[in-house]
């Protein structure tokens, strides 16, 4: 009987500590690190902050670290450029593999061909960033370019966006490879949702004569609406980012460019390549504030998406 | 006997993996007339339902052998246009499908699928066929909320107006109100009389009262066969074969 | 009339084509970066890449074996130091938290972690232990590493173990049993598999890493197997060698990509089968 017990009052002593445990690990997980990350970029951040003033920071172009001068206007741009550029790109495309992989591969191919489109989030983003800085850019600088801009080159708004010379490291380039990057998050997130529909849900579209394709637009893509645009925030949330590739790729050069053949910059660029060497406190700092800027950008980007894709799982919990 | 409108011969279907599982199917569906499709789960009977529209080609690997014949002409036949047949042969689910969109949009759906854009019109057949299911009375001040603002048996009967506003030559209904509680499934029963007035109706059922009260002919199936068609009455009364006797009173499924 | 649905059925092929030739795309990058990643690389492999430290730029010859090295230790220091707080705080979600509201949250933003810049963590090291300590370190990368790597065991580890059923707990408790012994010696022993799936994916996720070790283990020239000092990393060597001039460089940067490329990506397919498995008994 009192070995009973004593097992007994054991395991809850075990059981009281654990809890302990395990909850102050689920919330520094959860809670504390975003907490404890965001306030070191801050306080890191605070000489840059006081020195320049928020508004002054973001709305400058100055980059000089001889001269102490520093803004965040041209990474910035850079980083909302090449984010765009290569949703634009990517989303039609991953709603695209999203529709072949539910409604159009034959049933046998299915889970290979969605591993393989997965395995392009897998690849590690440097050998994205060595590949297009060694395959891509001179394909583009050398061929793709000229011959865009022989085409193009004339006509009123896109003769504009190819103005300069052809080098393959530039916004084109950077987005292009940016958008394969982010093509998996969508098509996989799109992809699940499309599962979700209910089959009979698409077999009454078709029980009154509709088309695979009406069916796949007026059925499937409503009803996992706010799960498609969770999947693009969330690639939005990856092009802004990611680092390895287009450091490879933007050529580092602090503008805002003008033109798709312009080197530029992004916030991920900056950092990857200045960091180590910031030399004075006030150069650091100001690196410290773009993290910070990334990192508040990425983290409402990705909550938004999170919020979305919460959507369509509280509408079809059956 | 009315008229037949459509003939089952020798219909025999497979289901991927040459699962075979409808074995010889022959039967005639009387015009304007209800025709009930009876029989223990995995008999067939929704499987023989799904032939009659060809939903079973929404996935590989199912294979038809015989004939359906619709007005004379073999549905089965490969050069069939599955838009045209599924818009002359329309189909209720188990459960309310309503399609993420308005009411008003629901039921035009399938009108817009057959080329009629004009306002007006729409309107018209909108109400029309929401009159004959009678929803006008409880919808007509929101036709432009979202269908799924609905009770289950509003959007089944939203469910039957849109599949009837495209005006069908035959209606199939899957077990209709397996999901719906006894006061809906009392609207549905009703209107189902008075749709058949102006279609031809074929409906597959658990439920045997509902087969004996609404259903004009009653085919019981038992294992991919057909066992016993017949005139509801005397199925229900004097049938025919041992195994539809015990069956209809109970003593198995 | 036959015209409406001709339109109709041409809208239909032509949708349909475009969706093909989606998937057509995305494969045609996939086997195109595959493919020059082994043409390039695998022809550079040998022997001398794995037992030599590199010579001097411009001389031929010399190998990886630091970056090797070095990679191995730094991605070991994250996996050990990720995968118990990994496991635990998904035990944690899985098993205690179900029903607490803070717990929901703080689960949202593990996802919301789980896509976050890298670069932000390699910052946020840097800031906290190598500005502190004075110079670049390989544990510095290495518990980079295990920030990134906490969030993703932790969703698997969740996911894995909410697949047990609940009337395997609900037998566990009928018998007398603690929430712990439900948790740790029923529920994590039905989900092991699945849970060290988790670790296999944080690992192939963190090998690939290059941006968070830039300026926490940074970079070494020579083999070095102390973690309190700078230490060379493949994918941090990758970078410097393709982006330096000397083609021996390149050609070494080629090599080390497609094994560091392969290594991920069996890796990542073995997780992936394995999860599916779970996913569908």
């Amino acid at each position: 009987m009192d070995k009973r017990e004593n097992a007994l009052k054991q395991s809850k002593s075990i059981e009281s500590v654990l809890r302990i445990v395990l909850t102050s690990i689920g919330m520094f997980v959860g809670i504390l690190l975003p907490i404890i990350i965001f306030l070191s970029l801050y306080r890191e951040s605070s000489l840059a902050i006081n020195h320049f003033g928020v508004w002054n920071f973001i709305t400058s172009t100055d980059w000089d670290p001889v001269a102490g001068k520093f803004g965040g206007l041209a990474p910035l741009i850079g980083t909302l450029i090449a984010t765009f550029l290569s949703t634009l790109v990517a989303a039609p495309i991953s709603l695209g593999i999203a529709i072949f992989l539910v409604e159009l591969s034959p049933n046998r191919l299915k889970p290979i061909l969605s591993t393989a489109i997965e395995l392009l989030a897998a690849i590690p983003s440097i050998i994205y960033g060595m590949w297009g800085l060694f395959v891509v850019a001179p394909l583009f600088g050398e061929k793709v370019e000229p011959w865009l801009k022989e085409k193009m080159g004339e006509f009123p708004v896109i003769g504009k966006l190819l103005e300069g010379s052809p080098t393959g490291i530039d916004v084109l380039t950077t987005s292009l490879v940016l958008s394969i990057m982010i093509i998996p998050f969508m098509s996989s997130v799109v992809k699940d949702a499309f599962n979700m529909v209910p089959p009979i849900m698409k077999e009454s579209a078709y029980a009154l004569g509709a088309t695979k394709w009406e069916v796949i637009k007026q059925v499937m893509i409503p009803i996992t609406v706010s799960s498609i645009a969770g999947g693009l925030i969330l690639s939005v949330g990856r092009a802004i980012g990611e680092t390895m590739a287009v450091t490879f790729l933007a050529g580092n050069v602090n503008q805002i460019p003008k033109s798709l053949l312009d080197p530029f910059t992004t916030i991920t660029v900056t950092l990857a390549n200045q960091f180590a060497e910031a030399d004075t406190a006030l150069y650091l700092s100001s690196l410290y504030f773009l993290t910070l800027i990334l990192f508040v950008i990425s983290f409402f980007v990705l909550y938004a998406s999170k919020i979305m894709l919460l959507q369509l799982e509280k509408k079809w919990k059956v | 006997m009315s008229d037949i409108r459509m003939k089952v011969k020798n219909l025999k279907f497979y289901y991927t993996g040459e699962k075979l599982a409808l074995k010889n199917i022959n039967m005639p569906i009387y015009n304007k007339k209800v025709t009930a499709l009876i029989g223990p789960s995995g008999c067939g009977k929704t499987t023989l339902l799904r032939c009659f529209n060809r939903m079973h080609d929404l996935y590989p690997g199912n294979r038809y052998e015989g004939e359906i014949l619709l007005d004379g002409k073999n549905i089965l036949d490969k050069n069939v246009d599955l838009m045209e047949l599924r818009a002359k042969i329309g189909m209720v689910f188990q459960k309310p499908t309503p399609f993420p969109m308005s009411i008003f949009d629901n039921i035009a759906y399938g009108l817009r699928l057959q080329g009629i854009k004009k306002k007006g019109e729409l309107q018209d057949r909108v109400e029309e066929t929401l009159k004959n299911v009678a929803l006008w009375e409880e919808v007509k001040d929101r036709l432009n909320v979202s269908a799924f603002s609905l009770s289950g048996g509003q959007q089944q009967r939203l469910c039957i107006a849109r599949t009837i506003a495209v005006r069908p030559d035959v209606v199939l209904f899957d077990e209709p109100t397996s999901a719906l509680d006894p006061i809906s499934t009392a609207k549905i029963e009703e209107l189902l009389v008075e749709l058949k007035k102006n279609h031809t109706i074929v409906i597959v059922t658990h439920n045997m009262q509902q087969a004996a009260r609404i259903s004009d002919y009653t085919a019981f199936m038992y294992l991919g066969e057909l066992i016993e068609f017949d005139l509801t009455d005397t199925v229900f009364t004097k049938p025919n074969k041992k195994l539809t006797e015990d069956y209809i009173s109970g003593r198995f499924g | 009339m036959i015209n409406i649905k001709a339109k109709r059925k041409i809208e239909n092929y032509i949708s349909l084509t475009l969706s093909f030739l989606s998937a057509t795309f995305g494969l045609f990058f996939l086997f195109w970066i595959l493919g020059d990643l082994f043409i390039n690389g695998f022809k550079y492999i040998n022997i001398n890449l794995f037992i030599y430290d590199p010579v001097p730029p411009g001389i031929e010859g010399g190998g990886l074996k630091h970056a090797f090295l070095g990679h191995i230790i730094i991605t070991f220091l994250g996996t050990v130091i990720g995968t118990p707080i990994g496991i635990l705080a998904g035990i944690y979600f899985a098993e205690y938290g179900r029903s607490s509201r803070i717990a929901r949250v703080a689960r949202n933003i593990v996802d919301i972690m789980v896509s976050n810049p890298s670069i932000v963590i390699g910052a946020v090291v840097y800031a906290l232990l190598v500005l502190p300590v004075g110079h670049f370190m390989g544990l510095a990368g290495g518990i980079a590493l295990a920030i990134l790597m906490i969030p993703v065991i932790v969703i698997t580890t969740d996911e894995m173990l909410k697949l047990v059923p609940q009337q395997t707990r609900e037998a566990a408790y009928a018998l007398g049993a603690q929430p712990w012994q439900v948790s740790f010696q029923i529920v994590l022993k039905a989900a092991k598999v699945g849970v060290l799936t988790g670790v296999i994916l944080g690992v192939a996720r963190i090998s690939g890493e290059t941006a968070p070790l830039l300026f926490t283990s940074f970079n070494n020239n020579f083999t070095n197997l102390d973690p309190t000092k700078p230490m060379a990393s493949l994918t941090v060597t990758v970078f410097q060698y393709a982006m330096g001039p000397y083609d021996e460089w390149h050609k070494q940067a080629w090599a080390a990509s497609f094994l560091l490329t392969f290594f991920v990506l069996m890796a990542s397919i073995t997780a992936r089968y394995i999860i599916q498995r779970k996913k569908h008994q």
